[in-house]
């Protein structure tokens, strides 16, 4: 069978597998008319930097001092640094710290302000009063100033820069949730659910769950990206991850030094965090206009 | 009535200012107290520098002084005691008291925050009010790529940039410092350039809401030309958010400081805050925390009461 | 079968109903009415056990309450349908999830399950196939049906009506009448509405419960009480309608079916 041309009469002659086959390749289709510019750039850096992984031929952390900060070439496409690293490897791996330590971060936001959010927007009055403020609290301290602090005091290391990230991230998300749970709570088939004797958990994930989860998600793209910023960030002031790890933040804080005479070694990382952070951004504001249009 | 009706929204908002304020010092003085390490050892190395390790006698002698073995709330009480009356104490590291090294240390911050956001907003405004009259022209577009390229340019990394381009190479002003204006000029445009960005995307977007408001159709059909339309009308309808938005802003200025000072090597509150975390100089890391949050508390609580004011629907 | 006594509702200082006595029959038709604000819609919640009452008691054959805490509970056996089709059906579920919701404290298998929702969907003259549709894909008429359909399936003794028809057609309205009348017969339900509609309430109540702020100023016999109310404010509201002319002078009998 053609899938490329086919009509309801030879749809109705199909095996059953040749159905559920046509049906997932219809869904893939739609989906990717809907998100194809998204789909397309984001397989294609995925792809790009699974390459170079595979590709590269150099070490991220070992040292060759032969040949330090020497410029680009074809043989070191973005140069190397002090220690004769090679810039590009270092960029690649660096992807892994930043978007994963991020995602992490993000995630682990997301599911803490969701729990708070939840039980503040869908309990009642005293509970509610007392995780707001909490977070009202927590809202206070400037992010990065917060981060910077905690990660300082418990000792400058990945581990903690993390935890900092996690406390200073999931308040966006209470807020978020709280104010969603508050306006589902008032509607109908919550009072429904209530009368059928419904239980509370089950309350939860059929009904605030769902319809909350898709505005979590654009908070969370949004999130993601301010905290590759962070993270770079607090690895630049030395709070966060530590040389020679090849961590974005952490390159330019090793490469500060030598700027003016090899101004590669900081020019490439800075670009690494820019393209990286703008890509979510765009994804972000097209899962909020997809949101948005779905619910008009 | 209604000025009845302002008291007891009033009290409601002290009442949640006062607990957030609780809430913010406890949560400072809880990282105090679980912060790893012997602070008292640390106080006594930090004292007397020079002398080695510091005697076990001297490091008792600081731990009864201090109180440091005390039950948490006791701690707490007394370090809040001493909170009310804006009693920092003294620097761990130079024995000065807090509250002089932070205000000399402010000025320069607030010379760094003051001049961009002069930069910012002298840019932003025009660029996002040119945006929205003429849609989907040059500056439209412009306004548009510089909004969402400068939300994802890391602060520092443009710093060094501009250090690279317009103290190395070109050798304009002066890269690190402090001192005359020519030293304020980087620092500014890069805290600026994030300001920009930020307003502009802000400011076109309650615009863009603003010119969406249906009451407009009405206006159109009354006669109303485009020009009055967008001057008299838009505009005043998107200066509520415009305004909210600003305060809470300049809390996070603060925020934008503290990379940019680092970068440049200037003084001021950033630097202040990043040298007193490496070195566990508690005093002072607790007074730039507890401003820093009640800062954004009080900003936020007057936002809150103009918004009061201005906008009849939220009474 | 549902006898309310002197019930009264207060929050924080405010008398919301008050002194509210009435009995309901098995398989009679009760309609609330009052102009917005007078208490309907309190007096639904009250009964629902969603507002806890203050004084008084509601019994509905032995299960009786009269405390604010057995208020909580609500009554067994009854359901509700609203007056706004499309927010009560939750955006992200099936069809099927929210009918079968009305079954869940029952004690029937999946299985069951299954079929009672196929069978309250054929009673509300739906096709079968709405089941895995989401409440955006259907019309206004449909979802009122399925929200019919979740309150048969449950298969209660009394039905609790909030304006189901005041957000509809004037055809769909006519259809969907039509339906509550046919679905009453086969079931032997009671239905209790809440409405500010006189016609409809004319054409289709046994009792008419009329409130003002919060009292009750007449409780009638329908014919009765559109031949001559006793009350000031009855004869007053019937005078209003009849000049505005949103209720006829004569009933009509073709409304009803066979």
């Amino acid at each position: 069978m053609n899938l490329f041309s086919f009509n309801y009469l030879s749809f109705q002659k199909c095996t059953l597998a040749q159905k559920y086959a046509l049906a997932l390749y219809i869904q893939t289709q739609t989906v990717f008319k809907k998100h194809s510019f998204f789909l397309l750039f984001f397989g294609l850096l995925i792809g790009l930097v699974l390459l170079g992984f595979a590709m590269t031929p150099y070490d991220p952390v070992e040292t060759n001092f032969l040949n330090r900060l020497s410029s680009p070439s074809w043989k070191n496409w973005f140069g190397t640094d002090q220690m004769g690293r090679d810039i590009a490897t270092r960029i690649l791996y660096g992807a892994g710290w930043s978007v994963g330590l991020a995602l992490i971060v993000s995630t682990a936001g997301a599911v803490i302000g969701m729990i708070i959010g939840l039980l503040a927007g869908s309990l009642g009055r005293f509970v509610d009063g007392f995780c707001m403020r909490m977070t009202d609290s927590f809202f206070a301290f400037p992010e990065l100033i917060a981060a910077i602090v905690i990660t300082g005091v418990l000792g400058p290391n990945t581990v903690n820069m993390v935890i900092a990230l996690i406390l200073v991230s999931w308040m966006r998300f209470a807020r978020l949730v709280r104010a969603l749970t508050g306006d589902i709570k008032q509607r109908d088939y919550v009072v429904q659910a209530k009368l059928n004797k419904l239980p509370y958990y089950l309350i939860l994930s059929r009904h605030y769950l769902p319809n909350i989860i898709l505005s979590v998600v654009v908070i969370w793209t949004s999130s993601w990206s301010r905290t590759i910023l962070s993270i770079s960030g607090l690895s630049f002031l030395g709070f966060g991850v530590q040389p020679p790890q090849a961590e974005w933040g952490a390159m330019l804080l090793d490469g500060k030094p030598y700027m003016l005479t090899a101004p590669h070694v900081m020019i490439f990382p800075g670009i690494a965090v820019l393209v990286t952070v703008l890509i979510l951004n765009l994804m972000g504001d097209h899962f909020r206009d997809h949101l948005q249009s779905s619910e008009k | 009535m209604t000025l009845n009706n302002f008291m007891r929204v009033a009290l409601i908002k002290a009442i949640s200012l006062i607990l957030v304020l609780l809430g913010v010092s406890f949560l400072t003085f809880l990282l105090y107290y679980y912060a790893p390490g012997d602070k008292a050892l640390a106080i006594a190395n930090a004292r007397y520098i020079g002398e080695g390790s510091a005697s076990v006698e001297l490091v008792e002698q600081i731990r009864l002084e201090t109180g440091i073995d005390r039950p948490f709330f006791v701690q707490f009480y007394y370090w809040a005691l001493d909170l009310i009356q804006l009693d920092f104490g003294v620097s761990l590291i130079s024995q000065e008291p807090v509250s002089e090294i932070f205000i000399s240390q402010l000025q320069e911050t607030m010379e760094l925050a003051v001049l961009s956001l002069l930069i910012g907003m002298s840019l932003a405004l025009p660029l996002s009010l040119i945006s929205v009259w003429k849609p989907k022209s040059f500056i439209d577009r412009f306004a548009i790529a510089l909004s969402s390229i400068g939300a994802a340019i890391p602060s520092y990394w443009l710093g060094l940039i501009f250090i690279f381009v317009f103290a190395a190479k070109l050798q304009w002003v002066p890269a690190y410092g402090t001192g005359s204006l020519a030293h304020l000029i980087l620092p500014a445009s890069t805290l600026g350039l994030w300001v920009l960005t930020s307003q502009t995307r802000l400011i076109r977007s309650f615009l863009l809401e603003a010119s969406a408001a249906p009451f407009l159709e009405a206006l159109k059909i009354r006669g109303v030309g485009p020009k009055e339309l967008f001057c008299r009308h838009i505009v005043r309808h998107a200066f509520v958010p415009f305004i909210t938005m600003l305060g809470l802003d300049l809390a996070y200025l603060l925020e934008g400081a503290v990379i940019v000072e680092v970068v440049f090597a200037r003084g001021g509150i950033g630097s202040l805050l990043v040298h007193s975390v490496m070195s566990r100089d508690f005093p002072i890391i607790q007074c730039i925390v507890i401003f820093s949050a009640v800062t954004y508390v009080t900003i936020n609580s007057a936002v809150e009461i103009f918004q009061w004011f201005i906008n009849p629907v939220s009474r | 079968m549902l006898e309310v006594n002197n019930l009264s509702v207060r929050l924080q200082d405010q008398t919301l109903l008050e002194n509210i006595n009435f009995k309901l029959s098995r398989g009679e038709t009760l309609c609330i009415i009052g102009e917005s604000g007078s208490g309907k819609t309190t007096l639904l919640r009250a009964l629902l056990g969603l507002v806890p009452l203050s004084l008084g008691s509601v019994m509905l054959d032995r299960h009786v309450y009269q405390s604010p805490e057995q208020s909580q509970i609500g009554l067994p056996s009854t359901q509700i349908v609203m007056q706004d089709p499309i927010a009560a059906l939750n955006p992200r579920q099936k069809i099927k999830r929210s009918i079968a919701e009305s079954l869940y404290k029952s004690s029937l298998q999946a299985v069951e399950i299954d079929h009672a929702v196929l069978q309250a969907l054929r009673d509300v003259e739906l096709p079968e196939s709405l089941e895995n549709r989401y409440p955006a894909q259907i019309s206004l008429g449909q979802a009122q049906r399925i929200c019919i359909a979740r309150a048969i399936v449950a298969k209660p003794d009394i039905l609790f009506f909030d304006e189901p028809l005041s957000a509809l057609d004037a055809i769909i309205q006519k259809q969907i009448a039509q339906l509550l009348d046919r679905l009453k017969k086969q079931n032997d339900l009671s239905y209790i509405f809440v409405t500010h509609d006189l016609g409809f309430a004319r054409h289709y109540a046994d009792r008419i419960l009329l409130l003002n702020s919060g009292k009750v100023e007449e409780y009638q016999d329908v014919n009765l009480f559109f031949q001559g109310p006793e009350s000031i404010y009855g004869q007053e509201l019937l005078e209003a309608a009849y000049i505005l002319g949103s209720l006829p002078q004569k009933k009509t009998e073709e409304f009803r079916v066979a």
